[in-house]
């Protein structure tokens, strides 16, 4: 309970800048929406670009012109700095004890190495389920003073559903790699750069869709949106397997921090 | 029942050296020197003691358990690192009530009382103290859950004589009161004046294993000679005889073994002047020293 408090504690101003930076992305997207909707010659030119420009913008083949369609566009946004946050705080909550030496601290208490990583994983938990909420409040509030069609709120919930599956996913890849590096202090870098792999990979498929079977190595394109926008609600199969891939990157940082010589 | 037990404790960092097949016992009570020069290993023992490191081979435990399956064995350990870092955005107050929140039971007298003895003030921030006062911070974190086993790893880095004398006392008064202490440094003076027995470590090898008391007083002697002619290596070639020295008509020397034998070899030359000193247990280590390396 002690380090679950301390760390939440420690988080605690890099959670509000977060959430305050992840309310002013989603108004400084939602803001733009009347330009996309109005029905004039912008939105005209936005349906006329290329199928490849418009994947490279993560448009894709949504119809920007109505709230679910622009929702879906600005959202691929939204989860990608919802998962920096994530992959940088799951590296974080371990590589900071040994890039600020406070390993020998805690590590001399009577306590396991799994009470440590347990506490902190809950507190990393609340961390991202905050930066969560506090997206999807903004969202259903902003998407409602702009919208002027059929309500989304549904879909958006859906939408933030799987985002919190994204950012699990990139929260434990960030713990088990600074668990499982030598050098752990790297490991944040490391996580953004797979992360940033896997978002660059995402973009290659919307673009060449014969190269579909790289989407296994993104989970930016586990969860169709289309589907979503579409109402047909999300994939049980899929959201299984990325739940287990969350399980095996959560027990391999247990297993990693238990075996592994720490640096002090 | 021995405190602290290492047995044919090994560890390598891939190819580099750590410890070698290092054997040690403490016993309750007793107040113990592991003593070596910088990069002798004495770190890596005791990280791989508290469960920080992984043991290559070999086993360490305190209270007769190993920390690493028994992590809550710990609860009876106070550790004092050789450098100090917390949690910088911390009031001294705070860390210390954090660290006491381990210990499940009230600390909060024991840390009033450190504090004062070592002058600390509780309400400053962390990262606004000096060198001096982080290590009080660590010493106070260290001792206020009233450890019955004390591990500090050369513990008076930084501090002021006179803080150094408190801390002698501070540590004099938990032994006295129960507690084992294992006490790692380079600086011998201080372990001279503390500690029962001695180890002494070097290239990651326990080199020797005595009582500071046969050490000192038992066996060595630093004899100086002045004679009136020239003295020769060969007239004291026998055991016992290291760190000779001698230039012209003066000769000194460290003696270990029977008085007699030494002063009837004296006793053959013309002399103008003879000292029999106890040697300090630097002498007595560098003898060690040269003799392995």
């Amino acid at each position: 309970m002690n380090i679950f408090l301390r760390e939440l504690k420690s988080n605690r101003k890099a959670l509000i800048i977060w959430s305050v930076c992840m309310f002013l992305g989603v108004l400084s997207g939602m803001s733009k929406y009347t330009t996309y909707s109005s029905g004039g010659a912008a939105s005209q030119a936005l349906t006329q670009l290329p199928h490849s420009m418009r994947a490279l913008f993560g448009m894709g083949s949504f119809n920007v012109s109505t709230m679910s369609g622009f929702f879906a566009f600005l959202f691929s946004y939204i989860v990608l700095a919802a998962a920096i946050h994530a992959a940088l705080l799951g590296s974080g909550i371990i590589a900071k004890e040994e890039r600020d030496k406070t390993t020998e601290f805690l590590i001399v208490k009577p306590i396991s190495r799994t009470t440590v990583i347990t506490s902190k994983f809950i507190a990393a938990l609340v961390n991202i389920v905050v930066v969560n909420i506090v997206t999807l409040l903004s969202s259903f509030f902003l998407v409602a003073a702009y919208n002027k069609g059929k309500d989304i709120s549904g879909e958006i919930a859906v939408f933030f559903l799987t985002m919190f599956i994204v950012q699990l996913i990139f929260l434990s890849l960030g713990a088990f790699l600074s668990a499982f590096m030598k050098n752990p202090k790297a490991s944040g870098s490391i996580a953004t750069s797979i992360l940033l792999g896997s978002y660059v990979i995402a973009k290659i498929t919307d673009l060449a869709d014969h190269l579909n079977v790289l989407n296994i190595l993104s989970p930016f394109k586990y969860f169709s949106y289309t589907d979503i926008v579409n109402g047909d609600g999300l994939n049980t199969v899929i959201v299984i397997l990325a739940l287990l891939l969350v399980a095996v990157f959560s027990a391999s940082t247990y297993f990693f921090y238990q075996k592994r010589d720490l640096n002090v | 029942m021995s405190v602290i037990e290492i047995k044919n404790l090994t560890k390598q960092f891939g190819k580099a050296r750590g410890i070698i097949d290092v054997n040690l016992n403490v016993e309750q009570g007793e107040i113990f020197g592991f003593i070596g020069p910088n990069g002798a290993g004495k770190s890596t023992t005791i990280r791989t003691l508290l469960g920080l490191i992984h043991p290559t081979s070999g086993s360490a435990t305190i209270f007769g358990k190993s920390c690493f399956d028994h992590p809550e064995v710990r609860k009876e350990l106070g550790y004092l690192p050789s450098e100090v870092f917390y949690y910088d955005n911390m009031r001294v107050i705070d860390l210390l009530k954090y660290s006491a929140s381990f210990y499940k039971k009230d600390c909060t007298k024991r840390i009033n009382e450190l504090a004062e003895a070592m002058n600390l003030d509780l309400k400053k921030k962390i990262n606004d103290l000096s060198f001096g006062n982080k290590k009080k911070v660590g010493i106070v974190q260290g001792l206020l859950h009233e450890p019955k086993l004390i591990i500090l790893d050369e513990p008076t880095g930084g501090l002021d004589p006179l803080m150094q004398q408190k801390f002698f006392e501070l540590i004099r008064e938990e032994n006295q009161k129960g507690a084992t202490v294992f006490f790692s440094s380079h600086i011998l003076t201080e372990v001279q004046k503390m500690c029962d027995r001695v180890a002494f470590i070097k290239e990651g090898k326990i080199i020797k294993l005595e009582r500071i008391s046969t050490l000192q007083e038992n066996n060595y002697k630093r004899i100086s000679l002045e004679a009136k002619s020239g003295i020769s290596r060969d007239a004291f070639n026998l055991d016992g005889v290291s760190n000779f020295k001698v230039k012209e008509n003066t000769a000194k020397f460290i003696y270990k073994g029977n008085v007699n034998t030494i002063i009837q070899k004296i006793a053959q030359l013309d002399l103008l002047n003879l000292s029999i000193e106890e040697p300090d247990l630097e002498e007595i280590f560098m003898h060690y020293y040269e003799k392995e390396g």
